[in-house]
C-alpha cells in the first residue's frame, strides 16, 4: 500500500542501490515518456492532445472501480468480482434518482422500512442466542424465519404506491423518460395509492417482514458465532428508529416533495443523484460485507464464487427492473450550455458555461472529459489524504501489512473491513453515476469496466492504492491511443500503407501489457515483494 | 490365500461403485426407451425420441465432467489456481474443428494434432509458471486465455473460426459410424468410455507417489521444496495431463455440437468448471463428475422452468452453495461418513439386539 520514499542518496553506492530498488518505476517512467512523445511524431498535435485527455477520462472511470478493488484486496485479501456489477447498479440507481425521483421516493418508503426492521440485528442476535434448541432446529428455524420474512416483503412490496416506468409500453420506457428530461418536457406523474391493502397493514407488515428477515440472518450468524452476542447499544435502536421515521416522513410528504423535486433544474438533481447513490452504495457495501463476505475470510475460492454469484444476481435484478435494452442519461444543464461565446477558450473557458471548450484547437467536451477527470483527481486526493492523515487510514495501512497484529492491538479490525468494503462499493457506484451520462447505461457495462480495473490493479501492484491510479491511467491511455491509431494508422518505414490496428486489438493491447508487466515484475509497478 | 494382504478388499468391493454407475449409465438409454415404449433396437439405432435427446444431454454431461475433472486435478490436487483453463478446452474444440473442416484431416490425424497442441499449450503456461504465483498466476493465465478468446472472435481469422458466430458444421464431418447424429448411442458409449478412462488414469496418478507430491505442493509448496522435490516439474506434469484431458473434452464437444461458439473460450467457461468442482467437492475427483452432472441438469431445468430468470436462480444457487455447503457434496459426505457408519452400526445393534 504505502510506497516508502527513499531518502535522497548521498553516496554513489546508494545511488545505484536506489536505481536498482526503483527500477520498476523508472522503467515505467521511461516507457510512459516514450509512448507519449513518440505519439507526437506520429499524429497531429491536436489529435495527440485529445487522445491523451480522453485516455485520462477512461482512466478516471477505471480508477474509481480499481481503487475500491485495490483497497479491499489490500486490506482483506478479497478479490470482489461483483465490483463491476456494483458499478453498473450504481449507474442505474443514479439514473432513477436523477430522471425519476418520484419512483425513487415511492420505493424509498418500503425499502427503508425493511432496512429498519433488519437494522435491529444486534437485538435479533441477542434473542437468537437466548433460544436454545437442538442442532437441526437451530439450522432450520432461522432459514424458515428468514424465508417467511422474505415472502412477506416480496408480497407486500408491489402493493405500495409506486409510479414507475413501464417496460412493456414503448412510450413509457426508461429511454423516453431520459429524452423527456433532456428536452424539458417531463411532467410530474400523478400520485399513486396503496394497492389492495390498507396503508397501516402495509407499513407495519413490511417492517415485520424486515424484522423476520433480520431474525433469520441473526439466527444463522449466531449458530456459527465465536463471540457471544453483546447487549444491543443505543446506536442500533437510534438507527432503526431513525430509518423508520424517515420512511414514514417520506410517505407523508411524498407528493409535495415529488413536486418540489421535479421543479428543480437538472444540475441540482444530478448532484442529489450523485450524493444519494454514494450513500446508498456505502450502506449496500457494508451489508454485503457483513452478510456474505465475513463468513468466508481466508477462503479465496469461495469468495470468488460468492462475489460472482452476487454479480449474476445483480445483473438479473437490473434486467428485470430496468429492462434489457440500454438507454441514455441526459447530461445536467451546467454542461449543456451553448451560444455565441462557445466553445470557451482554454482552461479558463471552463467557467463560461459552454458544453465544449477549446484547448490548443482541440474541442474538449466539458462533461465527458473535463468533469470526469476532475472527479477522478478529487477522489484520488481525498482517498490519499484519508489514508495518509486520518486514524482510519492509519488502521487501513497497518491492516494491509498485518491485520492479525492490528487486531491483537485491540482494534476492531472487522469494523474497519466493513467500512472499507462500503467505501469500495461507494467509489464504484460513484464511477457508475459519473460514467452513465457519458457512455449510457447497459447491463454489459459492468463486465467491461471490471476487466479494465483488474488489469489496472495488476499492472500497478494488487495491493497498492497509488498503483491502481497509475495502472488505470496506463490502461485508459493505451485504449484511446489504440483506437486513435486504428483510425489514422501508424506509419511504418518499411510498409507502404500505415499499419492500422484493428478494433479487436484495443482490449487485447491492455491484456498484453498486463501479461508482459506481470512476467517482468510479478508484483506490478508499486507492489511490495513478500 | 496367503497372509500377504488379508485385509485388502477384493476387486468387486474396490470397484463395485464404479462398475455399478457405469452399468447404470450404459443401461440408461434403454430404461428411457422402455418408459417411452421404444424397443432396444430402436434405441441402439438412435432413431430419435426422448432417449436420443437425453443421450445428447448425457453426452454433454460427460464432456463437462471430463473438463471439470481436469480442472479438479489442476486446482484441487495440485493447488494451481488457473483462470486460463477454458483455453485448454477451446484449443481442443476449435483446433479439432479447424483440422476437420478447413484442413480436411481424418479423425485419427485430428486426435494426434490435438494431443500435440495440448502439450504445446501446457508448455506455454509452463513458461509463466516459475515467475508468478497465486492470484498473479490466475491473472496471467486469464490474460493469455482472454487473448485467445479475442483472437478467435476477430474477423481476420473468420474464415477459420467463424468469428463471433462460431464454428459450424464440424460435427457432420465426423465419420458416420461414430457420428453423433447418425449413431448417437455409439457416440454416447465412446464419450462415457473416454470419461471413465480419464477418471481411472487420474485416480491412479493421484494415489501414486507423484500424486502425493502434487498434494504436498498444494498444502505447502515451501515444505515440499525443502524436502527436495522440484515442485516445478510436478506442476508442469499436472498442466500437461490436465491440458490433454481438457483438449480431448473440447474435441468431443466439437464432434457433438452443431456449432462451437466463442463462449467455450470465455471466462464463463472456467467459472462453470470452478462451480462444478466446488459443487461436487474440491479435490475429490468423483465430486467433479457429480458436480458437472448437477450443473448441467440444474441449468437445463432452470432454463426450462424459469426461462429468462434462470441465471438469477443460478446466482442464488452459487451463493447458497458457498454459504451452506462449503465442502461440496462429496466433501461433506466424506466428512459425515464416519458419523454415518457409526450410526449404522448402532442401528444394526438396535435391530439385532447385539452389542451394547
Amino acid at each position: 500500500m504505502t510506497t516508502t520514499t527513499v531518502a535522497a542518496p548521498t553516496r554513489g553506492t546508494s545511488t545505484s542501490r536506489w536505481l536498482r530498488k526503483n527500477r520498476g518505476k523508472l522503467a515505467l517512467a521511461a516507457f510512459f515518456a516514450f509512448v507519449l512523445f513518440s505519439g507526437l511524431f506520429m499524429m497531429e498535435t491536436n489529435d495527440w492532445i485529445i487522445t491523451i485527455i480522453r485516455g485520462l477520462a477512461v482512466g478516471a472511470i477505471t480508477f474509481l472501480v480499481a481503487s475500491g478493488l485495490s483497497l479491499i484486496f489490500g486490506l482483506m485479501d478479497v478479490l470482489s468480482l461483483a465490483h463491476g456489477e456494483l458499478y453498473m447498479l450504481g449507474a442505474y440507481v443514479g439514473w432513477t434518482i436523477y430522471v425519476r425521483p418520484d419512483t425513487f421516493l415511492d420505493a424509498l418508503t418500503p425499502i427503508a422500512l425493511v432496512l429498519s426492521g433488519m437494522a435491529l440485528l444486534p437485538l435479533w442476535r441477542r434473542i437468537a442466542s437466548m433460544w436454545t434448541a437442538g442442532k437441526w432446529a437451530r439450522i432450520i428455524a432461522p432459514i424458515l424465519v428468514g424465508v417467511a420474512g422474505l415472502v412477506i416483503v416480496v408480497v407486500l412490496f408491489p402493493k405500495f404506491p409506486m409510479s414507475m416506468w413501464n417496460l412493456d409500453v414503448y412510450t413509457e420506457a426508461p429511454i423516453n423518460n431520459s429524452v423527456a428530461l433532456d428536452q424539458g418536457l417531463q411532467e410530474v406523474p400523478p400520485p399513486a395509492d396503496f394497492d389492495g391493502v390498507s396503508p397501516l397493514v402495509g407499513i407495519i407488515g413490511i417492517w415485520l417482514g424486515g424484522a423476520l428477515l433480520g431474525l433469520g440472518i441473526a439466527g444463522g450468524i449466531e449458530r456459527k458465532a465465536e463471540v457471544p452476542a453483546s447487549k444491543p447499544g443505543v446506536g442500533a435502536y437510534t438507527i432503526a428508529g431513525g430509518v423508520a421515521l424517515l420512511a414514514l416522513l417520506i410517505y407523508v410528504v411524498n407528493d409535495p416533495l415529488t413536486d418540489w423535486w421535479y421543479g428543480l433544474g437538472t444540475s441540482p438533481r444530478f448532484f442529489f443523484a450523485l450524493v444519494i447513490t454514494v450513500v446508498l452504495a456505502f450502506g449496500l457495501g457494508s451489508f454485503i460485507e457483513v452478510v456474505f463476505i465475513r463468513p468466508l475470510y481466508d477462503r479465496l475460492l469461495y469468495q470468488l464464487m460468492m462475489t460472482l454469484g452476487l454479480g449474476f444476481i445483480i445483473i438479473e435484478l437490473v434486467r428485470s427492473v430496468w429492462g434489457r435494452p440500454g438507454f441514455t442519461m441526459p447530461k445536467p444543464a451546467v454542461f449543456n450550455g451553448h451560444g455565441d461565446a462557445c466553445p470557451g477558450e482554454g482552461l479558463g473557458g471552463m467557467f463560461s458555461g459552454c458544453s465544449t471548450i477549446k484547448i490548443f484547437d482541440s474541442r474538449v467536451r466539458m462533461y465527458n472529459e473535463v468533469f470526469i477527470i476532475l472527479v477522478g483527481i478529487l477522489v484520488l486526493v481525498t482517498i490519499t489524504l484519508v489514508i495518509k492523515r486520518t486514524r482510519l487510514g492509519m488502521i487501513i495501512r497497518a491492516g494491509v501489512q498485518d491485520s492479525e497484529m492490528v487486531e491483537a492491538l485491540g482494534i476492531n479490525v472487522r469494523r474497519v473491513f466493513t467500512i472499507t468494503f462500503g467505501i469500495g462499493v461507494a467509489l464504484a457506484a460513484l464511477g457508475g453515476v459519473i460514467a452513465a451520462p457519458a457512455i449510457g447505461l447497459n447491463t454489459g457495462m459492468g463486465a467491461t469496466v471490471l476487466l479494465l480495473a483488474l488489469i489496472a490493479m495488476a499492472i500497478g501492484g494488487l495491493t497498492s492504492f497509488p498503483g491502481a491510479a497509475v495502472g488505470a491511467v496506463i490502461v485508459g491511455l493505451l485504449q484511446q491511443f489504440m483506437i486513435k491509431y486504428g483510425s489514422i494508422g501508424i506509419p511504418v518505414p518499411w510498409m507502404d500503407e500505415p499499419f492500422k490496428p484493428s478494433p479487436v486489438l484495443v482490449p487485447a493491447s491492455a491484456i498484453l501489457v498486463m501479461i508482459v508487466v506481470l512476467l517482468v515484475l510479478p508484483h506490478g509497478f508499486f507492489g511490495r515483494e513478500e | 490365500m496367503t497372509e500377504a494382504s488379508p485385509k485388502r478388499p477384493n476387486f468387486l468391493t474396490r470397484h463395485g461403485m464404479l462398475i455399478f454407475v457405469v452399468t447404470l449409465a450404459i443401461l440408461f438409454p434403454f430404461i428411457v426407451g422402455l418408459i417411452e415404449g421404444q424397443s432396444p433396437a430402436t434405441v441402439i439405432a438412435s432413431e430419435g425420441g426422448n432417449s436420443k435427446f437425453l443421450m445428447g444431454l448425457a453426452v454433454e454431461v460427460f464432456i463437462l465432467a471430463l473438463f471439470a475433472l481436469s480442472y479438479d486435478v489442476l486446482l484441487g490436487i495440485t493447488g494451481l489456481l488457473s483462470f486460463g483453463h477454458q483455453m485448454f478446452f477451446a484449443v481442443g474444440a476449435y483446433g479439432s474443428g479447424i483440422m476437420l473442416k478447413s484442413l480436411g484431416w481424418s479423425l485419427p490425424l485430428t486426435l494426434l494434432g490435438i494431443l500435440v497442441l495440448a502439450i504445446l499449450q501446457a508448455l506455454l503456461f509452463g513458461v509463466v509458471l516459475p515467475r508468478v504465483h497465486g492470484i498473479t498466476f490466475a491473472l496471467v493465465t486469464l490474460g493469455i486465455a482472454s487473448m485467445f478468446w479475442i483472437v478467435i472472435q476477430s474477423p481476420d481469422v473468420g474464415d477459420w473460426t467463424g468469428g463471433d458466430v462460431g464454428l459450424q458444421g464440424a460435427s457432420s464431418l465426423v465419420p458416420a459410424w461414430i457420428n453423433t447424429n447418425d449413431h448417437r448411442f455409439r457416440f454416447y458409449l465412446m464419450a462415457l468410455a473416454v470419461l471413465v478412462l480419464f477418471y481411472l488414469v487420474f485416480r491412479r496418478i493421484v494415489s501414486s507417489p507423484t500424486g502425493a507430491v502434487m498434494v504436498a505442493n498444494r498444502e505447502n509448496q515451501d515444505r515440499a521444496l525443502m524436502l527436495g522435490y522440484n515442485t516445478l516439474w510436478f506442476k508442469m506434469f499436472a498442466l500437461v495431463i490436465t491440458s490433454i484431458a481438457a483438449a480431448i473434452a473440447g474435441m468431443l464437444w466439437t464432434m457433438h455440437q452443431p456449432i462451437v461458439t466463442p463462449t467455450v473460450a470465455g471466462l464463463g467457461w472456467v467459472v462453470a468448471a470452478l462451480l462444478m468442482v466446488l459443487m461436487g467437492g474440491i479435490g475429490t475427483l468423483t465430486g467433479a463428475i457429480i458436480g458437472a452432472a448437477m450443473f448441467r441438469l440444474l441449468s437445463f431445468y432452470l432454463e426450462r422452468w424459469f426461462g429468462g430468470g434462470a441465471s438469477l436462480m443460478l446466482g442464488v444457487t452459487y451463493v447458497l452453495l458457498v454459504l451452506f455447503l462449503p465442502y461440496g457434496i462429496v466433501g461433506t459426505w466424506r466428512l459425515k461418513q464416519a458419523r454415518v457408519s457409526e450410526g449404522r452400526k448402532r442401528l444394526v445393534a438396535l435391530v439385532t439386539g447385539k452389542g451394547g
